[in-house]
Formats: structure tokens, sequence, C-alpha cells
């Protein structure tokens, strides 16, 4: 299994090389500039400017000297749009908004989904069932900038229990996280029932069943281990959803994470606040894929290392 | 079903368990006369910095203009007042301002308001490692534009001199009779020379950053809050009733409506188009207008046939319904404009161009300068392309095809773009009509108009006449008031009969601001007015 993981991550490195070589070409050839602000400024000015930031430098050197300075000393520069903050302050400031906004919806999700799922497959064809299908059906249908304004206008403008935006204290964590956390709840209540009821039907179910085990025994020990197997297979791209897709959400309730910037970036130009966010999207999916690969080893016993 | 019942009432205690567990660190606030004077505003484009001398936009002068303050500042209506000043003469020559510093003026960290410190603030700006993007606001200073270029390399030689602990000589190029809304501009407040120099770059943070003005920074949490509380050592402290601002940042007109509504916010940037209606109905007390020195306009890439003809862009300009416009489209309280200049930046007893120079609506006359220039009823017109650089705008955008459409003939394609795109396809001449706003940074038609001198910055129809050329430089040039602007007002006249470009509407800010706040001032510039503002139930 070490063999596995140390080869995966030895594969990352060209990977990630070649996405901050072409993030940081590809940003360049896009029209305007950090500099291409609402007012036109004079040309000397303009070349103040541009010197301050070496864009004045040709392309290739200022490539060699940010992978140089990335590679060896992990500084992703200057802010182009926030002249006294670095990439790495902004990152270190906005990604735990964003992990801890992600990590609150994602446990809102598995709670809430697996519940449903487990629930409707083991009712599966009862009433409970379709109340579980139907309220995952609406979670799936429903998008997030409707469900987020629509929980604002209940609890935030009629009843007045939480703020409509804002990320200052902990009850402004409820309405993003709730909103963020239906969706894949959704998803995965769905996903969730139908491995379940796969699994319900195997021969080792009978068998356990057989010798007498409880139904809660059935369904937590021998069940869900293999009907979460779908389940787990999405998390992956989830999880990688719930990151770089947080902008939505983030610009429903304001919240100062890291998606906004990631969005806002390419909007202003801010080269290097760009090529930041985009090398550590790009780490965080790879790093994400790697775990739930491992995981699905260890659940399903079909699969193996190789 | 009892069970659903059950599980239905389980879940609703949920959601309240977990706003209960949560607990209330919630920002809502009453205002009663004994607690804190807080006034949240809402606050839209995150700051880039909060150092005068490197900020652009009027966002981040809302702040810096809270937490320090120049020789003189804007008032309400256009004109200055002393600030760090108190007084100050101007030599009969008009190329001397002297500016007297107020004896009792301190820093929020105790140390005096010395002219050496403006003298060493402007120096800054002028450095061109400083890169500060508003530094043309000091052009009118004597040698300040060859300092920057680096032609000039002894300060000295700037015109810009402390003679004394408090006294500020300030030398122009030239006679410059509008020279005092330059003073009052954003650039020109100054920074402590000391705390920047010990601080570097993070000089602006809270608990570094060091002002002159009526509140001091407290806390900034980027793209989250901003917040300033009164500076007791002001020299005007008197008359600041407000205890703290918080400044809340909201980047979505939707999310700010929300909190609006939610009381989370008392006075918005703007109102979503789609809510104006509802707010005029059910919450007039609730809706501001006020209206803006700016100017909407189409710019035509001159360089571009047909557009190159001034027969074809008088056509098109007079070819749209601005009153309609205004009335059926933008519904804000838009002033159609007929000329380039706003009310406010139109020079002193100004007269109304001449007919030739302004645009009405007349599809007549439109149709039968089209077909002068050789496209009757649009034949051999090319399709053109239309564009701008927000969703919002394309109502507007498609209003003005539809005009052009039924009154001349004509075909064209709506194209809306990134900003920055629109932007560089503007400065490098890549479009063919496109849709502008021009937010001027001070009360002074020249610094308006000059953006359509030739190989000018701003001037977007890369358009070039000799004559407009001349009577600005001479507008530039002249001493008496009386002259300047007698040839600014013929030089918008040029700009009037030319048409590189049509002006549409003069835009107006809307707003929304609860009733309770009192005493809140703007002008036509963005400029915000602290000192009076007060809350009250």
């Amino acid at each position: 299994m070490l063999r596995f993981i140390a080869r995966r991550l030895l594969e990352t490195i060209p990977v990630l090389f070649i996405i901050l070589t072409a993030t940081f070409f590809m940003i360049r050839f896009v029209p305007g500039g950090p500099f291409t602000a609402e007012k036109a400024v004079t040309p000397e000015v303009m070349r103040n400017l541009e010197r301050a930031y070496d864009l004045d430098k040709p392309l290739w050197q200022q490539y060699t000297r940010y992978l140089r300075n990335v590679v060896l000393h992990g500084d992703l520069g200057p802010s182009f749009k926030y002249p006294n903050r670095t990439v790495n302050e902004i990152i270190a400031d906005k990604l735990p908004v964003s992990l801890e906004l992600g990590a609150e919806a994602l446990l809102i999700a598995l709670v809430a989904g697996l519940t449903l799922g487990v629930l409707a497959a083991v009712k599966s064809n009862t009433w409970i069932d379709y109340i579980c299908s139907s309220t995952a059906m609406i979670g799936i249908c429903l998008p997030t900038f409707v469900l987020g304004p629509l929980l604002v206008l209940l609890f935030a403008i009629r009843l007045g229990w939480a703020n409509a935006s804002g990320w200052y204290g902990p009850v402004d964590r409820v309405l993003p996280c709730l909103t963020l956390g239906c969706v894949y709840a959704a998803y995965i209540a769905r996903l969730t029932r139908g491995g379940m009821l796969e699994v319900l039907h195997q021969d080792y179910i009978r068998t356990a069943r057989a010798k007498g085990a409880g139904q809660l025994r059935v369904i937590f020990k021998h069940a869900l281990r293999g009907g979460l197997l779908p389940v787990v297979s999405f998390l992956g791209p989830a999880i990688a959803g719930i990151l770089t897709g947080s902008f939505v959400i983030e610009t429903i309730f304001q919240i100062p994470g890291l998606g906004r910037e990631f969005v806002n970036s390419a909007f202003n130009r801010d080269y290097t606040l760009v090529l930041g966010t985009v090398i550590l999207y790009a780490a965080l999916i790879i790093a994400l894929n790697l775990v739930v690969d491992v995981v699905q080893v260890w659940l399903n016993p079909k699969l193996k290392f190789e | 079903m009892r069970k659903a019942k059950s599980f239905l009432l389980r879940f609703s205690f949920f959601i309240a368990a977990l706003f209960a567990a949560a607990n209330s660190a919630c920002t809502r606030q009453g205002a009663t006369p004994d607690r804190p004077q807080v006034l949240r505003v809402s606050q839209r484009n995150e700051p880039a910095g909060l150092d005068p001398a490197q900020a652009s936009l009027p966002d981040e002068f809302f702040i810096i203009r809270a937490l320090s303050e120049g020789l003189v500042t804007p008032a309400p209506g256009g004109s200055q007042r002393p600030a760090a000043a108190e007084r100050w003469e101007i030599s009969a020559d008009g190329l001397t301002y002297t500016f007297h510093l107020r004896a009792d003026a301190r820093w929020s960290n105790g140390e005096p308001v010395t002219a050496a410190d403006f003298v060493a603030s402007y120096r800054r700006v002028l450095t061109p490692a400083t890169a500060a993007p508003k530094a043309a606001l000091f052009y009118g200073v004597k040698n300040a534009r060859a300092y920057l270029t680096g032609q000039v390399t002894d300060f000295n030689a700037v015109g810009l001199h402390a003679t004394d602990e408090h006294t500020l000589a300030v030398t122009l190029e030239q006679p410059t009779p509008d020279f005092l809304a330059y003073v009052a501009s954003g650039p020109w407040i100054p920074v402590n020379p000391r705390v920047v120099a010990a601080r570097g770059r993070d000089w602006t943070r809270p608990g570094n950053f060091v002002g002159n003005g009526p509140f001091i920074l407290a806390e900034w949490q980027p793209a989250q809050r901003i917040v300033v509380r009164k500076n007791p050592l002001y020299s005007g402290a008197a008359d600041v009733r407000l205890d703290e601002i918080d400044f809340l940042a909201f980047d979505n007109e939707d999310a700010e409506e929300r909190a609006f509504r939610a009381g989370q916010v008392d006075v918005t940037m703007t109102v979503p188009v789609a809510k104006l209606a509802t707010y005029i109905r059910d919450r007039p007390a609730e809706l501001r207008h006020a209206p803006l020195a700016e100017t909407r306009y189409l710019a035509f890439n001159t360089a571009r046939p047909p557009l190159n003809d001034a027969r074809v862009r008088r056509a098109l300009g007079l070819a749209i319904d601005r009153e309609k416009l205004v009335k059926r489209v933008l519904l804000g309280g838009q002033e159609p404009a007929g000329r380039f200049l706003p009310a406010q930046l139109r020079p002193r007893n100004d007269v109304d161009l001449a007919p030739a120079a302004t645009l009405r609506y007349d599809p007549a006359e439109a149709r039968r300068l089209l077909a002068e220039a050789g496209f009757p009823g649009g034949q051999g017109f090319r399709t053109v392309e239309l564009t701008g650089w927000s969703r919002s705008q394309t109502p507007v955008l498609e209003a003005i095809q539809a005009m052009w459409k039924t009154e001349l003939g004509i075909g064209t394609n709506i194209a809306v773009r990134e900003a920055t795109v629109h932007k560089a396809a503007l400065i490098s001449g890549e479009y063919d009509i496109g849709y502008i706003n021009a937010i001027p940074d001070l009360v002074d038609a020249l610094d308006v108009l000059k953006d359509f001198a030739t190989g000018a910055p701003g001037n977007y129809p890369h358009w070039s006449d000799a004559r407009y050329d001349e009577l600005l430089a001479g507008a530039a040039r002249a001493g008496d008031i009386t002259e300047r602007n007698a040839l600014l007002h013929e030089a918008e006249t040029r700009l009037g009969e030319a048409d590189p470009v049509a002006p549409l509407y003069y835009n107006t800010r809307n707003w929304l601001m609860s009733p309770r706040v009192r005493g809140w001032q703007e002008d036509a510039l963005w400029t915000r007015f602290y000192a009076g503002i007060f809350l009250q139930d």
C-alpha cells in the first residue's frame, strides 16, 4: 500500500508542474492586465506599475523567477490586486474558511444523506421510502442559488434567527452549511439507497439473517460497508466540488472564503493569485482522489492496490 | 402518518437546535441614545489597500477619508472646505498656494501633523517606485510630472516645500483656477512618513495604521468587514457623532439587499433593479436617490468605417430616444444626456451648447444624415457590434439596438464581455461601439474632457482633432477663470459637433438607507461626509 501511495505521489509532481505552466501562460494570453483599471492611467504611471511588479521583464524570465520562488521557497508571490498582501497570506487567511464551510456541509450531507438513504432502502417501496426519495429528488433539483436565498428569507428575514450573510459567529455557519450540505445530502441519499438495495439482496445478507442477526446488526455490520461503495467513489469528486464550487455559496452568503478569490482573481487578472489558487486546488483534488482510492480498496475486498 | 409528523417535528427541532447551539454572535444591533452609535455601511469592492498613494477606487476612499484627511477636503455641493489646513493664500499671479496647517492637528499616535509630513507624503506619491495609480492628479504642481518620469531627480525642484512646521507652499506649473479641487482629491491625503518607513507594506493594517482623520482603523477582516472607531485626537472630534463605522463587504447586490432587510446593514451601495419597483411601492422611506456626475456614453471607434464618418456617428446618436431609455428601461431616476458634461461638471455661468453640438431624439434628421453618408434606409451598412461589460446592461443595449433597427434600418450585434476584456478592447481599438461609464476624479471639466485629447489614455474613440487639442491646451494654460471656462465650453462644443461619443444619460445612485440614519450627505463624485451623521430611532 505504501508503494502505491508513494508512486501516486510521485506522479503528482509532473501533473502539478504542467498545470502551473499551462495556467501561467494561459492567464497571460487573456486580454487586459491587472492594471486595466476602471479609469485609464497615464502611460508613465502604467510603466511604473509594470516595473513595480516586474511585468516589464520578458515573459520567460517572469516564469523562471516565479517557478524558482514557488519550488525553492514555497513563495507564491505578492498579489497584484492587493499590494499589501502576499498570495500565501491570502490563502492562509481564506482556505480555512472554505475548509470549514466544506467540512460542515459535508458532515450535514453525510448524516442526512446516509440516514435518508438507509431508511429508504430498508423500508423500500413503503411510504417512508417515498418520502425519503422525493426529498432527495427535490434536493437534487433545487440549485443552491435558489435554496440559499429561500433559507435566508425564512430564517433571517422572517424569523430573524440568523444573519442574512457574513461569517462572524457560529450562527452564521448554519444557513450556508445547510444550503451546501442539502444538495450533496440528496445525492448521497440516492446513492446510498441504490447501493444498500443491491447489497441487501445479496446471499451473504440472507445468510446473516438466517444466522439470526438482528435488523440493526445486519444493516450496520454487514450491509452498510458494501452499500457505501458508490457513496465513497462519489465523495472524491464531491469534496473537490464542495471546495472549488463553494463560490456560489460564498457569494450568496458573502463568506470570505477561497472560492470567491479563486473566481475573482481571474476577473482581476491577479496573475499570482490565480496561479496560487489553481495549484492549491489541483493539489487538493489529487490528494483527495488518492484518499478515496485507498478507502475504496479498504472497503471493497474485490479491489487490490497495484 | 404519525411517524411522518414526528419526523418533521424532529427535523424542525434539529434546525432550531442548530441555531440555538450556534448561539448569537449576531451583529444586529439597535441604536438607542445611550447605546454606542454604530453605523453599518455596505462596502462593494474590497479595498486593494488603504494607502492613499496606492488607492484608485471610490470604494477605497470611502474608508481612507474616514481615517485621514488632506489639506482641504471636498464639501457637499462640489466646493472644498478647510481640513488639515485651516486657511490658505493664493499669490497674485495664481502660481503659489500657501497652506497654513492647524497647529493642534495630531496623528492618531499623538505626533503633530507637520508640513514636512505632507511634503514627504507627496514625494512618496511622485516616486516612480511607489507606482501611484492616481499620480496624475499632481501634474498641476511644478515639475511633478518630470519627477515622476525621472526627468528631474532633485525633489527640491518640485513645487512642494515646507517653509516652516505648519506652512506648506505649493508652486504650480501654470495658474490653475480649479486647483483646490485637485488638492482635495484622494491622492493628496497624507500618510505618516515615519510609520510607513517603520512598517513597510504592512503599515495599513489595524494596529499599525496611523492617520489624521476622524476615525481609527480598528479591524480589517478581508472581504468581511472593516471597522473604524472614533479618533479622540482628531481636531474636529467634537463634530463627529458616530462612535464606530462598520464597512461590511458585499460584492453582490442581492445578498446586500437581503442583509438590509434582515437589519444587518444601515446603508447599502445599490438596489437591485428588479427590486426598485417594490421599494418605490412598499418602502419608499428607505429608498434614496442622488444624482452622480457620471456620464454613460457610447464611444464610436472612429478608426473603423463606417464609424469614421461623422455623419454616421451623429445619425446613430440622434436615433436614440434617451427619454424612453431612462423612463422605460433604466427606471432609476437617471437623466437623459444631450451633451457630455453633467450639470455638476459644467463651468459656472455655463450656457447651453449650440443645437449642432447637442444630441436630441430626431429620427428624421438621423435618417437624412445616414442617407447623405451613403446608407439610405440602412442599405449597405455593415452589422456593427455594440459591446458592454455587464449582463445588467443588456436591457439598455437591446433598447438601443431596437431603436437603430426601427429608425435607421441598421443591424447591431450585442456582445457583453467581461469588464477587463471590454476595457482592453477599448484601449486597443478592437471594437465598433462601446458602452462606457465615465467616473470623474474631481469637479473639473478639463479633467474629464482631456480624455478625448489626441492619444489620451481614456480616448477610447481613438479620435483626434487638432482644434479640440488646442482648445484644451489653451484652457490648461489659462490663468483667468472666465477665459478657461470659455475655452472649455468651446471644446465641449467641438466634441459635440464631431460626435466621437454619444452621451446617453447621467447616472444616479440608488441605495437603501435605514430611516434611523440622520445627517447622511454625499456629493455627485462618490465622496462621503461622515461628520454630521448620527443614528436615531
